[in-house]
């Protein structure tokens, strides 16, 4: 995918600060690339401000992959500089938590009592440029927790609703699956659909872990669930469906690059899928945004730009618009301050960077729920050893799990899960395979082809089980500002309140006795341990369990029926601010458990025909400069 | 005026045999140029040379996807399958050869004549004399007449297609008697550029030597082939000229971007390596044996792929992660003696028996 050389040199400040945009976005990650390529396709004109590095050449994408391979703490975030402009919390960040004592020694201000070590991407493509791609749909009863399990509350539109954007969702970052292996808990597709490239094939660590517990029977809530490894759907490369789209087939979109290059187009099994896939078989917000380009309505993008306050006519409540601070070297603080116009203004930063961006602005909304009801999927790792050797570390990350407990009448009273199997190992939680050799060398003094032999004996037969786990809205959870925090630009740092939820401990503490009960079947050695001193120990009934979060931020903008009751519409649409978006997870009334990309992709698409019908109602107010 | 018709189906093997030994003979130069390049350097030049190595493998699937449309037996393990480096590839008024060596100017100039297009001045010209160099390996003489050889690839398939067209007004329904249960299907086999076409019949014959040809050379004298993808004669012309083609540009007139291409960064490999170069039972020696060894387990899977088993080829992908890694780990050693000569794998085929340790 062609994008095109000058894209990012081509838009200067000059020029944005005169023109009078159809819209301006802020944030050029997955949510803003899809609303930009979505208007830009009907000729409008967009503006994108993006507060990180990155360009779209080839030559950026493959220096992140460089960093990545050469750094020795391999997190989340390891492909990305530091940048103290427009910093993003990593996961080495996370401290353990004295009560009363936040912890700001990082990005993130920590109040609590929970100390999280969820991240999100602050460069072009954003969080998509560390995801795993992971790209489930939610379950129609996650749409309707209050009525359906008095929780939480009803998403103002439901899973009917929502499924022609699922599909449009799955085109446009293209997903891998099979509909046989995803109708399930009620997930409905028309008649004939299939997805745009067939499944991911399952590895042979997920069939080892099959053929141990395919059929085994749990009872939950008087209720029976048979279990099976099923395959994840994901927004990966693989062979393309020849029955998609009618039988017209998809072709695959591979690597962004300013110049011709065929890479891409098809996983090659290359295992760092996180935080980075070396040939971009994995997609990321930039093949959107390349797309974007090339539509007829202008777009430009600025990238090191950090909106730092969104203006309202106090008459109208109308956004007038929105100031930004624009560096050029991410260690300096010198910048230069500016404005932006556009009819309409779109939020994309994702659920933290939003909600800091509308309360530094001083806008709380009038429901006051800005910021309110953070949430991310609680992660509980569970790890064993194998009887036998089973392959693992063959990629891609994650092909397949067990998705049967995601949904049932027990959500009344614990929180839903799906269980990942790792086919990096013990990766996340022991740092497999680098930790290993290690200790072997060190502690053991193997050499030679002892030390191979024992590589693959201790390597091959892991198996870490991740459960990603429910977690409701609760208002005390929560982003606030406070100026005593800022970052060097002088923008005020997210500080985070956060606790995990007695529903989702209940989740826990069943996962934790599942993981044990499908060890047993496979006659695994259990080596799970969760260490008290760990900044993410939580201790639920007497038992400790470390907990990591799962970089899906949503929350705190929710969409509801009234401004008391949310902060957006059914379209994202400010309730305060009638010609603002906030856009992306913080939309999300809950979360259930399907990773979050795929739904914002799907809100994201929706909402652009709404910002399209705002659009053609309101009369340009000036001519736009040509440039 | 010398002939060479296609005019009975052993002589449309032989012709199709030939093609798949062509197709193969330029991947291990491909390869040994691509990854004596040290690694996470020359991005730009990595990426062109390894586009054009994939699609090599892609003509080499069609080729038998050809051959057995027509009812042949694809055989990678045949003796001399893989030719003996320096070797020539066919080509009229230049004679080059091309050689197994480290990424450099000249390796492109050998690249450059490989794909170079262009049709033979006239019909008389289309297939040559050969000279009397005796020692040079020799590809893709025509079939029966050992002496004469076309003067391009594109003339070469050329005859291929008049052959599929006489023998198909000749024979109608038993020219494609081919198993379809044979044929690699784009479920199996991806390329990065063009998508594999499974041979029936004489249309998508000539699909497939139309996608051969294109993707070498351009098509009606421009740089992009029918998928508006740039041809690989204009691919390594972007790294002569250390600038990108873009989409529109006429030949000889790239306005893309600037490549930045580093020529020292690269091992210093010797040429045409033999086994014979290392020190007997070295441990050098050993790794290019086993190298060759399994390489020729590569080649034999291939064989049953192309007999039947297409599915094999969804496992050859980590194969080729082994090929690389085994050929850089003896690009990164020095040649014990050679003062600053590094080793390199061989592709001496067969593989000896009992040669690998």
């Amino acid at each position: 995918m062609i994008f095109p050389v000058d894209a990012v040199e081509r838009t200067d400040h000059e020029t944005a600060s005169t023109n009078v945009y159809d819209a301006v976005v802020v944030g050029a990650g997955v949510s803003g690339a899809i609303v930009a390529n979505e208007l830009s396709k009907a000729g409008k004109s967009v503006l994108i401000l993006e507060a990180g590095i990155g360009d779209g050449t080839l030559e950026s994408y493959e220096s992140y992959v460089r960093q990545f391979y050469a750094t020795a703490f391999k997190d989340n975030q390891s492909p990305y500089p530091p940048n103290a402009d427009a910093p993003m919390p990593r996961g080495p960040d996370a401290r353990k938590i004295r009560p009363g004592q936040p912890d700001a020694s990082a990005y993130l201000v920590q109040n609590g009592p929970f100390s999280t070590d969820t991240t999100y991407t602050r460069v072009l493509g954003g969080t998509t440029m560390h995801w795993e791609a992971k790209a489930l749909r939610m379950l129609p009863q996650d749409f309707n927790m209050r009525s359906e399990f008095s929780q939480a509350q009803d998403w103002p539109l439901g899973y009917d609703d929502l499924e022609p954007h699922y599909r449009d969702a799955e085109r446009e970052i293209g997903v891998s699956a099979d509909v046989e292996d995803q109708a399930y808990l009620g997930m409905t597709f028309p008649e004939g659909y299939v997805f745009p490239m067939r499944r991911i094939p399952l590895s042979y660590l997920d069939k080892t872990v099959a053929a141990g517990i395919d059929g085994t029977r749990v009872e939950l809530d008087g209720h029976h669930y048979e279990l099976k490894v099923r395959s994840f759907p994901q927004a990966r490369n693989g062979i393309p469906n020849p029955d998609y789209d009618g039988g017209n087939g998809y072709a695959p979109i591979g690597a962004v690059s300013t110049h011709q290059v065929d890479e891409g187009g098809r996983c090659q099994g290359n295992n760092n899928c996180v935080p980075i896939c070396p040939i971009q078989a994995k997609y990321h917000a930039g093949k959107t945004l390349a797309q974007a380009l090339q539509n007829k309505g202008r777009v430009h993008i600025l990238n090191k730009t950090v909106a730092c306050k969104v203006h309202i006519d106090p008459d109208t409540g109308r956004v007038t618009e929105i100031e930004y601070k624009s560096y050029g070297d991410p260690s300096s603080p010198e910048h230069v301050v500016g404005t932006v116009r556009a009819k309409i203004f779109v939020l994309g930063a994702n659920a933290i960077e939003n909600a800091r961006l509308m309360l530094a602005s001083g806008l709380p909304s009038t429901s006051g729920l800005v910021g309110r009801n953070l949430m991310d999927h609680a992660y509980l790792l569970s790890w064993a050893l194998l009887p036998e050797v089973a392959g693992t570390m063959r990629g891609t990350n994650c092909t397949g799990g067990i998705t049967d407990l995601r949904g049932g009448s027990f959500r009344r009273r614990q929180a839903a899960f799906g269980v990942d199997i790792h086919n990096d190992g013990w990766g996340w939680a022991m740092g497999s395979p680098y930790t290993d050799l290690i200790n072997l060398v060190d502690a053991q003094n193997r050499f030679g082809p002892a030390l191979r032999r024992d590589l693959i004996d201790r390597i091959s037969r892991q198996l870490q089980l991740a459960f990603m786990i429910e977690v409701l809205p609760s208002e005390s959870n929560r982003v606030t500002v406070d100026p005593s925090y800022k970052d060097q630009l002088g923008n005020m740092r997210p500080v985070i309140t956060y606790n995990i939820p007695e529903y989702t401990m209940r989740g826990v503490a069943y996962a934790r006795e599942f993981a044990r009960k499908l060890y047993q079947r496979l006659g695994a050695a259990d080596y799970t341990m969760y260490d008290p001193t760990d900044y993410g120990y939580v201790s639920y009934e007497g038992v400790g369990y470390v907990i990591r979060g799962g970089n899906h931020l949503a929350g705190t903008h929710i969409m509801g029926t009234t401004k008391k009751n949310s902060v957006v519409d059914s379209n994202q649409r400010s309730w305060d601010h009638r010609n603002l978006y906030l856009v992306g997870g913080g939309s999300m009334p809950s979360i259930g458990t399907a990773n979050v990309t795929l739904t914002i992709a799907a809100l994201c698409l929706r909402t652009a025909q709404q910002m399209l019908r705002d659009l053609d109602k309101q009369a340009a107010p000036r001519e736009l400069a040509t440039h | 005026m010398t002939t060479a018709k296609i005019t009975t189906v052993k002589r449309l093997h032989e012709y199709l045999h030939a093609a798949m030994k062509i197709e193969h003979a330029t991947i291990p130069p491909y390869l040994t140029a691509l990854y004596s390049i040290h690694p996470q350097t020359n991005s730009d030049a990595v990426h062109v040379i390894r586009v054009v190595a994939v699609e090599e493998m892609l003509h080499l699937t069609l080729a038998a996807n050809l051959l057995n449309a027509v009812g042949g037996t694809p055989d990678l393990t045949a003796p001399e399958f893989v030719p003996t480096y320096p070797t020539k590839l066919p080509d009229g008024e230049d004679d080059f050869e091309v050689s197994r060596e480290r990424f450099s100017k000249d390796c492109i100039k050998t690249f450059l004549n490989i794909e170079r297009p262009g049709k033979a001045a006239d019909e008389a010209s289309r297939i040559v004399t050969m000279d009397e160099d005796a020692g040079v390996s020799m590809l893709a003489t025509v079939p029966g007449e050992p002496e004469l050889r076309f003067y391009s690839i594109g003339e070469f398939y050329t005859e291929i297609k008049r052959g599929l067209k006489y023998l198909r007004d000749e024979l109608h329904d038993d020219l494609f008697i081919g198993n379809p249960a044979r044929q690699v299907g784009p479920e199996y086999y991806y390329s990065g550029g063009g998508e594999v076409i499974v041979v029936t019949d004489f249309d998508t014959a000539c699909e497939a030597i139309d996608l051969i040809t294109e993707q070498g050379e351009g098509l009606g004298g421009g740089i992009h082939d029918d998928e508006n993808e740039l041809a690989h004669y204009y691919r390594f012309k972007q790294i002569k000229n250390e600038r990108y083609y873009e989409s529109g540009d006429e030949p000889g007139h790239p306005t893309g971007p600037e490549l930045s291409i580093d020529w020292d960064a690269v091992y210093p490999i010797k040429a045409n390596a033999c086994v014979d170069d290392y020190p007997d039972g070295s441990e050098l020696q050993e790794a290019a044996l086993r190298f060759n060894a399994s390489y020729a387990d590569f080649l034999r899977l291939l064989t049953r792929a192309y007999t039947g088993n297409p599915q094999l080829l969804l496992g050859a992908v980590a194969d080729m992660f082994r090929i690389r890694t085994t050929m850089t780990q003896l690009m990164r050693n020095p040649i014990p003696g050679q003062h600053g000569v590094n080793a390199a794998p061989t592709f001496e085929m067969p593989v000896l028996v009992g040669a690998a340790a």
